[in-house]
């Protein structure tokens, strides 16, 4: 027997898993970072379950309450091209690029709200966002087209509505006024918001499904971590 | 990468509780041989003779983070799936004040309550009754707590990202502090609680 195994077979059990702890920290310290930077992994079962929940999103007339109650605890970001951006956009945001989203200088402890002139590269981008672990990512539901319809131009609800829709119709006036837009008088139904809103090709309006959405439950649980 | 299980799909939600389960009674059991469920041995600490809760948790923290370590090295582990609570530094700084009076005072921590009560030990079913009904009080004031308990905001950070090292050597530095704080313990206990020569 060599003198470091007898060495070894001296000592109590407490200082051999001590050696054996410093051995392990130092190829640690030896092996520096275990995985590489910028490699992603994403969870998935837990992006289903946002998508699913549907809690990841932000509709135009919540936004559109933030921004009147003079909320600051969220950044707004145009992910549409420099030109649109200068044209319009939304008060208070900020213009950024897809590519290179991750390294904008957006915190992972900010509640970041993206939009974009409908909706595809907004979730597109949440994707990305998420990817890189951002946890409080949300998309602005219908991008700019849909603050426009709902926000700038909401359509005034039929003559034979409910008085509480017509109610609250008039406090959407009020908002809309609010951004410079204006309410659309119910005869206007059949047209797309002006201004803003590019012409829209004229196609035969798609009846909506009646049946309430199966599947997926509003505020579906969310499993919890930690202890 | 086959882990985490549950994360990759491994098995579903109802397994998932099972699998809490038999890990709940393992952790059960193994604080109640470390002598967790005795509040004089668990108080014992913060009088410096008996650092034993000392030396359990923080062989604990280096075991878990050398075998993440490495296991993640080694591809059987994806490290950037692994859970990390979100750091909220006030009201974690005054949580922990909290709990460590609570533990000074009541002499169990939440979870060793709950081992002792399974030994029968009266004073814990009392502490564990507190506890409920704290978390009640807590419930009923949410609204008013709720802003502070969400306040400074940190993320999910961890200790290479605030440090700005690599992995391995904040391993390897958690390691010589664990090794440096069991060989203190020990010293402590010699000179404070009267116990006589132990190895660390």
């Amino acid at each position: 027997m060599s003198r470091a195994t007898d060495w070894l077979a001296r000592r109590t059990l407490n200082e051999r898993l001590a050696l054996l702890a410093v051995a392990l920290g130092l190829g640690a310290l030896a092996v520096g970072d275990v995985e590489a930077r910028g490699k992603v992994t994403l969870d998935t079962r837990e992006l289903a379950r946002i998508v699913e929940g549907e809690v990841d999103h932000v509709t135009p007339e919540e936004l559109a309450d933030w921004m009147i109650a003079g909320r600051a605890d969220y950044r707004l970001v145009d992910l549409r091209a420099e030109e649109d951006f200068a044209a319009y956009h939304l008060p208070g945001a900020e213009r950024r690029a897809i590519a290179g989203l991750e390294q904008a200088g957006l915190g992972r402890d900010e509640r970041i709200i993206l939009y974009s002139a409908e909706g595809i590269h907004s979730a597109q981008a949440w994707m990305l966002l998420k990817a890189h672990r951002y946890p409080a990512v949300y998309i602005l539901l219908g991008g700019l087209a849909g603050w426009q319809e709902h926000v700038l131009y909401p359509l005034e609800p039929a003559p034979d509505a409910p008085i509480a829709e017509r109610a609250a119709f008039a406090r959407a006036g009020e908002i809309a006024r609010h951004f410079g837009g204006a309410p659309r008088p119910w005869s206007d139904s059949g047209s797309a918001p002006a201004a803003l809103a590019p012409p829209r090709p004229t196609s035969p309006a798609v009846a909506a499904p009646v049946a309430p959405p199966t599947g997926a439950k509003p505020g579906a649980k969310r499993k919890k971590e930690g202890c | 990468m086959s882990m985490p299980l549950y994360k990759l799909g491994a098995f579903g939600d109802e397994a998932s509780l099972v699998v809490a389960f038999l890990i709940g009674i393992g952790f059960g059991f193994f604080l109640e041989q470390a002598g967790f469920g005795s509040a004089k041995k668990l108080t014992d600490q913060f009088y410096f003779r008996d650092l034993a809760v000392f030396r359990v948790m923080f062989t604990a923290i280096v075991t878990a983070m050398l075998g993440l370590f490495w296991l993640g090295w080694a591809g059987v582990v994806d490290l950037s799936l692994v859970y990390v609570s979100t750091t909220y530094l006030a009201p974690q700084i005054v949580g922990g004040l909290l709990l460590g009076v609570g533990f000074t005072v009541g002499g169990y921590c939440p979870g060793t309550s709950v081992v002792a009560v399974a030994t029968g030990k009266l004073d814990a079913l009392f502490f564990l009754g507190g506890t409920f009904l704290g978390i009640l009080a807590i419930g009923v004031a949410w609204p008013a707590v709720e802003g502070f308990a969400h306040s400074t905001d940190l993320g999910r950070l961890t200790l290479p990202e605030v440090l700005h090292l690599p992995f391995g050597a904040v391993v390897f530095l958690v390691v010589l502090m664990a090794l440096g704080g069991f060989w203190g313990a020990g010293a402590l206990e010699r000179r404070l609680g009267g116990k006589g020569e132990e190895e660390p």
